[in-house]
């Protein structure tokens, strides 16, 4: 498919200190696009690039083959990670008013604005003001505000953050729909367990520079499996002196078992086999958090 | 364009509705009212009925001349209402007279003196329950004595004609070079004629005030409100929808709407009080006639208002901007509002003098013309020429600061934390390349 939003060597400066260094990244149609970083990894400025707020020193960035102008404005959306509404206006009010903004008529935007209120169960809220919603109900404004107008390109900074689960389940369904309806969305966030279940390609920056950059799958195959998650009946002993082995913990119900080599898997399964009956077997692929600590972390130090 | 018109109605119907604007206009509506009436408040507290008030007793025991002569002066005023009763005896009888008479008080005129004093003319006190003589009534009475005095004196050795001359006060007029010598140019000459009319003073007046009120009022409304944006942060999703100068455009665009709005109730609200009857009498007593309006000094007036008002609602724009929280705010703006005050006060108190030469300068510095040039139109003499370089050096100014205020505006919205000073705000325009 085609990559709808392309970041191509995109460099941004704030006088001497280097914000952005040399990011490329292209999102397709229909793709959810993982952007993860540390605290000022250029996150924040990389998605105010993308959004024509503030201009790149150097690269560019196309929506679906074009620079950035008018056209654009009316294909993106938006949810900063800092969610603002006016507070003081009725709800439906101001969301139509950013609908029509974004280039809706007003009748567009009032059945667009009614089907996401349907969705989220939050038509009692059409007639009342911001300041009287909950946090969670005011970000779940905040993001049907980010979505009224049917954008092509979305831009999701912290979409889930602050809810609870119950709402997160809501607000995934709701950005998993606007994939499969074929929208291109950059999502950041610091959950990784929302990128693991979103997203197929992420980019990791880390101070302004990229790090790791690909398929999910891919980057996970890169990095050792370097845990072995085994449940026995009884206790298991002497797995330490196995070599390739670098840990055990746990008691039989659940041994994480850490490891240096993956050829150690196979001793420590017969070992295991030999003194006990084994429940569970599992050599454990990396998580994307321990990747992501794993690549940020050795640089900062 | 489609969007600016959407912003400007977004605007426009969320600052109507909003409690506080109803409350102020509808505020501001009664106490104008209430001014209107005060003059009718006076009348009608002080007056008392109006019968017995218009009616004061004479006593002239031994000058009935005298008393003759000052009923003669009253009753022969335009719109006298004074009615003299005449009254006998010794004092206690003149005051249970007067009062049984409902009488405002009455005239004493003092007997004649000891040999020798006759001829000398007679004192003349008014005695009434407070002690004291209402200014309106010693305005008719005063000249009216003094005119017996004079034919007392006289006493037919001036002919009439002379004595009328001799209490005619002496006239002192002031005329022009020009003028007298009939050199004028034409166009300032019939310009001239009017030049002195209250109407125009009222008018010069009436558009200075409504400016400054109107800079100030809605200029702060303007700023709160591209703060409150910014601190609600719904800023950063308007700025990547709309254009900033579409955004800010359309803001002071509608927030000038509103204010004309509120001028218009305001300008109803006059209109409807000074129609009722008992009010368009006291109108009456000033004296003022509308079909005088200067029109010329309106037009101008209206032009310099509107462009005025655009130069500053630009620069609010932009302040607001830069803050990011309201109760920031007032101290932000606090430049603007003495440039305003400046322009306001330049005017006002050089009314009397439009000629100066600070009301020249001012009235071609953008800031302050909008009130000077009014005046200068208005009141002082002016050539056609310096109304244009005036208008254009306004125009230039609107465009380069309005460029300015975007600039600002962009960049601005964008800086959160503490007001920045304005070499981190140019240094942030360098970084975001704005």
């Amino acid at each position: 498919m085609a990559e709808r939003l392309v970041l191509r060597d995109v460099v941004k400066r704030y006088g001497d200190k280097t914000a952005v260094d040399r990011i490329s990244l292209g999102v397709q149609e229909g793709e959810i696009y993982g952007l993860l970083g540390a605290n000022g990894a250029g996150k924040t400025t990389t998605m105010r690039m993308v959004l024509g707020l503030i201009y790149p020193d150097d690269g560019t960035i196309t929506y679906g083959g074009k620079a950035y102008g008018g056209d654009v404005q009316r294909i993106v959306g938006y949810l900063p990670e800092e969610r603002g509404l006016y507070p003081k206006v009725k709800v439906s009010e101001q969301i139509v008013y950013l609908a029509k903004l974004r280039g809706m008529n007003g009748s567009e935007a009032e059945q667009s604005l009614k089907y996401w209120m349907n969705k989220f169960e939050a038509e009692e809220y059409y007639d009342k003001r911001i300041e009287e919603l909950s946090k969670g109900n005011q970000q779940k404004m905040g993001f049907i505000a980010a979505v009224v107008h049917r954008p092509q390109i979305l831009i999701l900074d912290e979409a889930f953050s602050g809810l609870d689960p119950v709402n997160v389940e809501l607000l995934k369904l709701a950005v998993k729909e606007l994939r499969d309806q074929g929208a291109s969305i950059l999502f950041s966030t610091h959950r990784m367990e929302h990128v693991e279940e979103l997203c197929r390609n992420i980019t990791i920056l880390d101070r302004s520079k990229t790090v790791l950059q690909g398929d999910i799958r891919e980057i996970k195959n890169r990095f050792p499996r370097e845990q072995i998650l085994l449940k026995t009946n009884s206790a298991v002993t002497g797995l330490e002196s196995i070599p390739g082995v670098i840990g055990v913990e746990g008691d039989p119900e659940s041994y994480l078992i850490r490891i240096d080599d993956e050829a150690a898997a196979v001793p420590v399964l017969t070992e295991a086999m030999r003194q006990s009956e084994v429940r569970h077997f599992e050599v454990k692929e990396p998580t994307l958090n321990q990747i992501f600590i794993r690549s940020v972390g050795e640089r900062n130090e | 364009m489609n969007r600016l018109g959407t912003v400007i109605g977004f605007t426009f119907k969320n600052k109507v509705r909003t409690k506080s604007f109803m409350i102020t206009t509808l505020l501001l509506a009664l106490l104008m009212t209430i001014g209107i009436h005060i003059p009718f408040f006076i009348q009608l507290f002080t007056g008392g009925d109006s019968d017995s008030a218009n009616k004061i007793g004479i006593a002239a025991e031994d000058h009935p001349e005298i008393a003759q002569q000052i009923e003669d002066y009253v009753s022969a005023l335009p719109d006298n209402e004074l009615q003299f009763v005449p009254l006998q005896g010794d004092t206690a009888a003149l005051n249970k007279q007067a009062q049984d008479q409902d009488l405002a008080g009455y005239l004493e005129i003092a007997p004649a003196g000891p040999q020798g004093t006759e001829n000398d003319f007679p004192s003349v006190q008014y005695v009434s329950k407070s002690g004291s003589i209402p200014a309106d009534l010693q305005a008719s009475l005063q000249p009216a004595i003094e005119n017996a005095k004079t034919r007392f004196i006289a006493e037919g050795a001036l002919s009439d004609e002379q004595i009328k001359q001799l209490t005619t006060p002496a006239q002192l007029t002031a005329i022009s070079y020009e003028k007298l010598s009939g050199t004028g140019t034409e166009g300032t000459d019939e310009g001239q004629g009017d030049k002195f009319n209250p109407m125009n003073f009222i008018t010069v007046y009436v558009l200075m005030t409504l400016f400054f009120f109107s800079a100030m009022l809605t200029g702060n409304m303007i700023a709160s409100e591209v703060t409150a944006e910014k601190s609600s942060r719904v800023m950063e999703i308007l700025i990547t929808s709309v254009s900033p100068l579409t955004q800010m455009f359309g803001k002071v665009i509608g927030v000038f709407l509103v204010g004309l709005v509120q001028i218009g109730i305001f300008g109803v609200t006059i209109a409807i009080n000074l129609m009722l009857p008992y009010n368009r009498d006291v109108l009456a007593g000033f004296d003022l006639d509308f079909s005088q309006m200067p029109l010329d000094v309106l037009a101008y007036g209206l032009i310099f208002y509107i462009l005025g008002y655009f130069l500053y609602a630009l620069l609010y724009a932009a302040v607001g901007s830069i803050v990011s929280r309201t109760e920031d705010l007032g101290q932000a703006v606090t430049p603007l509002t003495m440039l305003s005050l400046a322009a306001f006060y330049i005017g006002i108190f050089s009314l009397n003098n439009t000629n100066s030469l600070l009301m020249k300068i001012s009235s071609f510095v953008p800031f302050t013309s909008p009130t000077t040039m009014i005046a200068r139109i208005g009141l002082g003499e002016i050539a056609f020429w310096e109304i244009a370089v005036s208008l254009v050096l306004l125009i230039a100014a609107i465009f380069f600061f309005g460029w300015l205020s975007a600039k600002i505006y962009r960049t601005g919205v964008l800086m959160y934390g503490k007001r920045p000073s304005f070499k981190e705000l140019r240094k942030a325009m360098k970084a975001y390349k704005i």
